[in-house]
């Protein structure tokens, strides 16, 4: 008997890793939220680095995330809908960032838009991308994209191609039946997109840091924040940063469970 | 050529698959049922004429118009299928008014004209309910008063009941025969179920990898089949023969056999001879009258099939397939390898002369 007597089966050894792996997690949440003091918290959240980077966070994500659903919902459709020349190959690039890691899209992204004909062509308009708050959004819309796109991408197969057919025999046109029919009835995949879309946007840290330079106040965003104010030895900053993209990935995970999750 | 729909040549091209040199015309208010095994291509085609399809050749045109390279939206062709495809965003009554909408935009006059459809095709209690959560039976009928509130020329529906239970189906095929003849519309109606083609159609499109094998009216395609491909579908008994008296009457020599038929076909000619099997009656004794066909043989195989039973009777070298029920069988005491006359009227038998 002995030892032999507790019969340890696969099932077991299974649950056990889930329930330890979420457990060291849970317990580096919990570090974040119940280690620094509630004073130290409110004064950085209070400190004007703080309150830029919050800002510029939360404005250029949106302005991102607007431009994402504004391409990416055309893009997507007609992935999902039309057969043509190159589409697999297209659909590959396109998902590339998403293995690809951050740094190397943003180097990629400051090369095109500091050293090719492109760059010297915006640059002549008036418009500079790299180091500046433009090249935070560039940074972002590129990052959140590929994602943004495959949430689309899966809503708008999943719609029958029938219950346009019947829309547009009877009397709606492709756009109309587009906006009528399709689009309604991708609702809940649209909103997982956006939401998704913007916690890329908020999130993203290493494409900023290439391509928009992470420079103090001027194109800090929140990410940028934890990691100069880790580097300083600034902890508290840094952990109120971390809170503050926390609160985000919650509200995240909760919004996709709620609309992503119930599909029609 | 001349007909309300003309459809001349298509050919579609899908990768895998294609349909080919499809060409038949439907008269106006006719209703065409298309048959054919699973994946020959009905859909495709039904799709092909609501314009989701681009056909690499031929012609479509209806009341007189080409519609081929017309858009859907511009062919005035309704559409009902049979998982229904209604707006799960919409309620009940917008859906029906959804074309309505495109065309006229006094209100009062929708709400009109949503009410009477509604209530032709009993679904009025209906009209404020979201459609996932209708039965089966009332979702087909939106379907059909969405479609049919727009007046199409052409109505287009593929496999309308199928996902339905037999009562229900019963109820839809008898208000769908009556609708569609008060509004006077056209019908191209894809489906597997023989009692629709019995009960509906007049014509009967069989369709075959893509292909047109047979295109007439119902009785032709049931009792004449062009070839065999469409006697097994239409399952008939096909049997080869030579005719050998000619007269009022047609008498066939088939294997052991002597055959009469009503059809008018010469001595000498080499003939198919078709008789459906339901129209053979299997008795024990020698039946007196009313039959000019009786034939000995005995049982050789029993399937029992829903409510009826198949019965195959080996006649010498040829075997009949009949249709009768376990009722009768029983009460005559038969089983396997029991000896029966089977009888069958002349004006049962069809011939098609073999070229
Ligand atoms: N868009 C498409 N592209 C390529 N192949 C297709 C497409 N749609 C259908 N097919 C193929 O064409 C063939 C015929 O399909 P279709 O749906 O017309 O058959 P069907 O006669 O309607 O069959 P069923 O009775 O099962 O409905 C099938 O093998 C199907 O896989
Ligand atoms: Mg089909």
């Amino acid at each position: 008997m002995g030892i032999q007597s507790v019969q340890i089966g696969f099932k077991h050894i299974c649950i056990m890793t889930t329930v330890l792996i979420a457990l060291i997690l849970f317990l580096s949440f919990i570090c974040l939220i119940a280690l620094p003091s509630p004073k130290e918290i409110i004064e950085s959240l209070k400190s004007s680095e703080m309150i830029f980077s919050l800002k510029l966070t939360l404005i250029s994500a949106l302005i991102s995330t607007i431009l994402v659903m504004i391409v990416g919902t055309p893009a997507a459709y007609a992935l999902a809908r039309f057969s043509f020349f190159g589409k697999r190959l297209i659909m590959t690039i396109l998902d590339l960032p998403i293995a690809m890691p951050e740094v190397v899209l943003g180097l990629a992204l400051l090369l095109l838009f500091g050293r090719t004909p492109l760059g010297t062509l915006l640059e002549d308009i008036g418009i500079r991308v790299v180091f500046t708050k433009i090249g935070v959004v560039i940074a972002e819309f590129f990052t959140a994209l590929p994602y943004a796109m495959r949430m689309l991408y899966s809503t708008f197969e999943t719609i029958s191609t029938r219950y346009e057919l019947v829309a547009r025999s009877l009397g709606y046109s492709s756009f109309e039946t587009f906006m009528k029919v399709t689009l309604p009835m991708a609702r809940s995949g649209i909103i997982a997109a956006l939401v998704i879309a913007f916690a890329r946007s908020v999130g993203t840290f290493g494409t900023v840091l290439i391509l928009a330079g992470g420079t103090y106040m001027v194109t800090e965003t929140l990410p940028v924040t934890l990691y100069l104010n880790m580097s300083y030895g600034n902890l508290g900053m840094a952990i109120t940063s971390g809170l503050l993209l926390l609160g985000v990935s919650f509200i995240t995970i909760y919004m996709v469970e709620k609309f992503g999750g119930r599909k029609i | 050529m001349s007909g309300f729909l003309i459809v001349k040549n298509i050919h579609v091209d899908l990768g895998e698959f294609k349909i080919e040199d499809i060409t038949f015309i439907v008269d106006e208010k006719d209703y065409v049922c298309v048959i054919g095994p699973t994946g020959s291509g009905k859909t495709i085609l039904v799709e092909t004429i609501a314009g989701l399809h681009k056909p690499r050749k031929g012609v479509i045109i209806l009341d007189g118009r080409d519609i081929t390279s017309l858009p859907p939206e511009k062919r005035n062709i309704g559409i009902v299928y049979q998982d229904y495809a209604l707006f799960p965003h919409m309620t009940v009554f917008d859906n029906i008014a959804f074309g309505l909408k495109k065309r006229i935009s006094k209100k009062d006059e929708i709400l009109r004209e949503v009410k009477a459809i509604a209530q032709r095709l009993e679904i009025e209690h209906l009209l404020h309910r979201k459609p996932t959560t209708l039965s089966g039976g009332e979702q087909q009928r939106v379907a059909l008063a969405r479609a049919l509130i727009v007046r199409p020329k052409l109505l287009l529906m593929d496999e309308p009941f199928s996902a339905l239970d037999f009562n229900t189906r019963t109820r839809l095929r008898k208000l769908v025969r009556e609708v569609v003849s008060e509004y006077g519309t056209t019908v191209i109606h894809v489906t597997h179920d023989f009692e629709d083609v019995w009960s509906l159609a007049r014509k009967v499109i069989v369709m075959y990898r893509g292909r047109i094998l047979q295109y007439d009216t119902v009785e032709e395609v049931f009792n004449r089949p062009c070839c065999e491909l469409v006697a097994s579908f239409v399952d008939i008994n096909v049997m080869s023969g030579i005719v050998v008296f000619s007269n009022d009457k047609t008498i066939v020599r088939v294997g052991d056999i002597e055959i009469v038929s009503k059809d008018r076909v010469c001595e000498g000619h080499r003939v198919k001879v078709f008789i459906r099997p339901e129209r053979i009656l299997i008795s024990k004794s020698k039946p007196v009258s009313k039959f000019d066909n009786v034939v000995r043989g005995f049982i050789e195989d029993l399937e029992r099939q829903g409510n009826i039973l198949r019965v195959q009777v080996r006649i010498g070298s040829i075997c009949l397939k009949c249709i009768s029920t376990p009722n009768v069988l029983g009460s005559l005491d038969l089983e396997l390898g029991s000896s029966v006359y089977i009888c069958f009227r002349s004006s049962d038998v069809r011939l098609l002369v073999e070229s």
